[in-house]
């Protein structure tokens, strides 16, 4: 598997992966798992004048991690909502953290117990 | 995704402090071997616990030299471990941590490793994501290289998927 790995490029999840590298833009994807959110609200919410989130918001939409819609109420209101599917597919990566520490813990346990049996005889 | 925390958990039939010695001071003998969760190439270092609170978990290779992965932060047997951790692909200031619990329970103990920390390394970090090609001889030494081809490839699919 290692030998046919090549040099590919994936500038998506790059961006993604910078859009992530900030605290305001961590702190606007938590607040829009909660509901969508138009960026005055965003701004009031984490202190930022309009301009500076106006930024942030565009770095996370070339991130492909929100995405910008017509408010339900008001169709003149464009507001921001989460694009899941980049989310999901960093959950994967900290997954496979997961899945090596449940390797190793479960040759663990096989060593840990035949030891223990041992020493008890 | 702010704070990015990996807690796994095990229960074991036997007592936390056989379980603290085993984990310890037995690591080489049933920590996996190969390319996938050895340390660094050609994948057939042998790991050691420094005992100790001022200890270190280091892979030793045949030829002398070594590899630190981690100081010892808390060494109390039978119950509580935290160590640094480090992958060879970081760099000198980046490093995570790893908690590991040993707590009684009826018949044995439950282990518990908890590794926090991946948020402080930077975005395109090699071990958060080889995937980009660029640090292909990184990601070569890297510890989940497999694991992130396997995710390249559930990307591509999905992306494929998604058109």
């Amino acid at each position: 598997m290692r030998a046919t790995a090549k040099r590919v490029e994936r500038p998506e999840l790059d961006a993604t992966l910078v859009a992530l590298a900030d605290p305001v833009r961590r702190r606007v994807v938590d607040l829009l798992k909660v509901q969508p959110r138009r960026a005055g609200e965003l701004a009031e919410l984490l202190g930022q004048r309009a301009p500076a989130m106006s930024k942030h918001l565009k770095v996370l939409r070339s991130g492909a991690l929100i995405e910008a819609v017509n408010g339900s109420d008001d169709a003149r209101v464009r507001v921001y909502r989460l694009r899941p599917e980049r989310l999901e597919e960093l959950r994967d990566w900290l997954g496979d953290v997961r899945t090596f520490w449940n390797d190793q813990l479960g040759a663990f346990k096989a060593r840990v117990e035949a030891q223990s049996k041992a020493r008890r005889r | 995704m702010t704070n990015e925390t990996v807690t796994v958990s095990i229960e074991v039939a036997a007592d936390p402090a056989i379980a603290f010695d085993v984990f310890t001071s037995e690591i080489d003998a049933w920590w996996l071997r190969g390319p996938k969760h050895r340390f660094k190439p050609p994948w057939n270092g042998c790991l050691r616990f420094e005992p100790g609170a001022s200890g270190r978990l280091l892979e030793e290779y045949a030829d002398g030299s070594s590899f630190v992965i981690g100081k010892v932060q808390q060494w109390k047997p039978g119950e509580r471990l935290v160590l640094s951790w480090r992958l060879p692909v970081f760099a000198e200031n980046e490093t995570t941590e790893v908690d590991v619990r040993f707590e009684a329970i009826e018949g044995g103990t439950r282990v518990s490793v908890e590794h926090r920390g991946w948020h402080a390394l930077r975005a395109d970090h090699p071990a958060r994501h080889g995937l980009a090609g660029r640090d292909y001889e990184y990601m070569k030494a890297g510890l989940w290289a497999e694991n992130l081809m396997a995710l390249r490839a559930r990307l591509e699919r999905g992306r494929v998927d998604r058109r």
